[in-house]
């Protein structure tokens, strides 16, 4: 994400991007959009079998859907400056599980895993729902793309800082990021990425006054987000 | 005997589309998520051809064509790119690579690619 403001911490930063944002997005609907087509025209072909139809079906379904999350993401984006957001207690365990559920289809398809590290004590967030899920669902996707095959995607939650703060993060086991923070893509999008994605999490953590961050690791990366915790659970 | 081709490209399921369409084409087709397998694989393979996506998670296609283009024997075997944005992959960039043909995967029907396979040995 170029412009991006980055600091030590590894907070992710700025929310402008050089290039405008429709030319990212259609960047970004090319490959789900080229991919349905060419799978639309193999069963137009008449050449597949129906097991490959129906297979081929599941594929375009599930490449559509995840192309929709982006377009409705980007709309949201646009309307956030209009909107106010409501912060409440949230358990983000049971979050992140309706998460893995969502993008658990779409993970078994391209014969990928994705789990949740169990925590014994309970968390309590403040967050806003919807644009938490949005945020870790686009963390989820993103470490879909670049997980290694045989590595499951981990994501975990856990307080931090005498536990005033919740650190919401998806873990991925792929391409390390790349190190040079001088380099045309910042330290949080992938050398390979337009860094769509990286700009819609921002925005969304930025309307509930939160923030995202990135840990690179030798083999991939946490993204994550970090929340206040909620006053409620210190009254339990 | 068939010819032997590798589609490196990390969307595997327009990968999947490619070998299909290449062995009922009568090639010998094997896929490869990424530049590092797909050097991998053309190592073990010695294939006629490559069928190249050039973005990709870690080293890209650009890296692998001049990690192709460092070996002699390698760099013989002529390649073909596949990608989302043809028009950002400007030809003569690539023609010293060995690349034959740039096929645009917004625009390109199944068959496209077999023919350009075909072209290109």
């Amino acid at each position: 994400m170029e412009g991006a403001k980055t600091n030590r911490s590894g907070a992710m930063g700025g929310a402008s991007m050089n290039v405008p944002l429709f030319v990212t997005a259609a960047h970004e609907l090319k490959s789900p959009l080229a991919l349905m087509r060419q799978l639309s025209l193999a069963i137009e072909s008449g050449d597949c079998s129906p097991a490959e139809i129906a297979r081929i079906s599941h594929q375009i379904t599930l490449t559509s859907e995840r192309a929709l999350r982006l377009t409705t993401d980007l709309t949201r984006t646009s309307r956030l400056e209009d909107s106010l957001f409501t912060l409440e207690p949230i358990n983000p365990m049971s979050l992140c599980e309706e998460v893995i559920e969502e993008v658990r289809p779409l993970y078994w398809a391209k014969g990928r895993s994705i789990r949740l590290e169990k925590r014994a004590r309970p968390l309590l967030a403040l967050a806003n729902k919807d644009l938490l899920r949005r945020i870790l669902l686009n963390f989820a996707d993103n470490a879909l793309h670049y997980s290694a095959e045989d590595s499951p995607v981990i994501i975990s939650a856990k307080a931090f800082g005498s536990g005033e703060h919740v650190r919401v993060g998806v873990r991925d086991y792929g391409p390390s990021l790349p190190t040079d923070l001088s380099s045309a893509h910042s330290l949080h999008s992938r050398p390979e990425s337009s860094g769509l994605g990286v700009f819609i999490v921002n925005q969304f953590a930025q309307a509930m006054q939160s923030s995202v961050g990135t840990i690179r690791h030798r083999d991939g990366a946490t993204f994550y987000v970090d929340l206040s915790a909620s006053t409620q659970m210190r009254l339990l | 005997m068939s010819h032997k081709v590798v589609v490196i490209d990390d969307d595997i399921w327009m990968a999947e589309q490619y070998v299909r369409t290449l062995k009922s084409d009568g090639f010998s087709a094997h896929h490869a998520p990424n530049a590092i397998d797909g050097l991998d694989l053309i190592d073990t393979i010695q294939p006629d051809a490559v069928v190249l996506d050039m973005f990709m998670p870690g080293p890209n296609g650009m890296v692998l064509l001049h990690e192709l283009a460092s070996h002699e024997d390698l760099s013989r075997i002529p390649v073909v790119v596949s990608t989302n944005n043809a028009s950002d992959v400007p030809p003569e960039h690539i023609a010293r690579y060995g690349v034959r043909e740039v096929i645009d995967k917004t625009t390109m029907q199944p068959s496209d690619i077999s023919r350009a396979v075909r072209r290109a040995l």
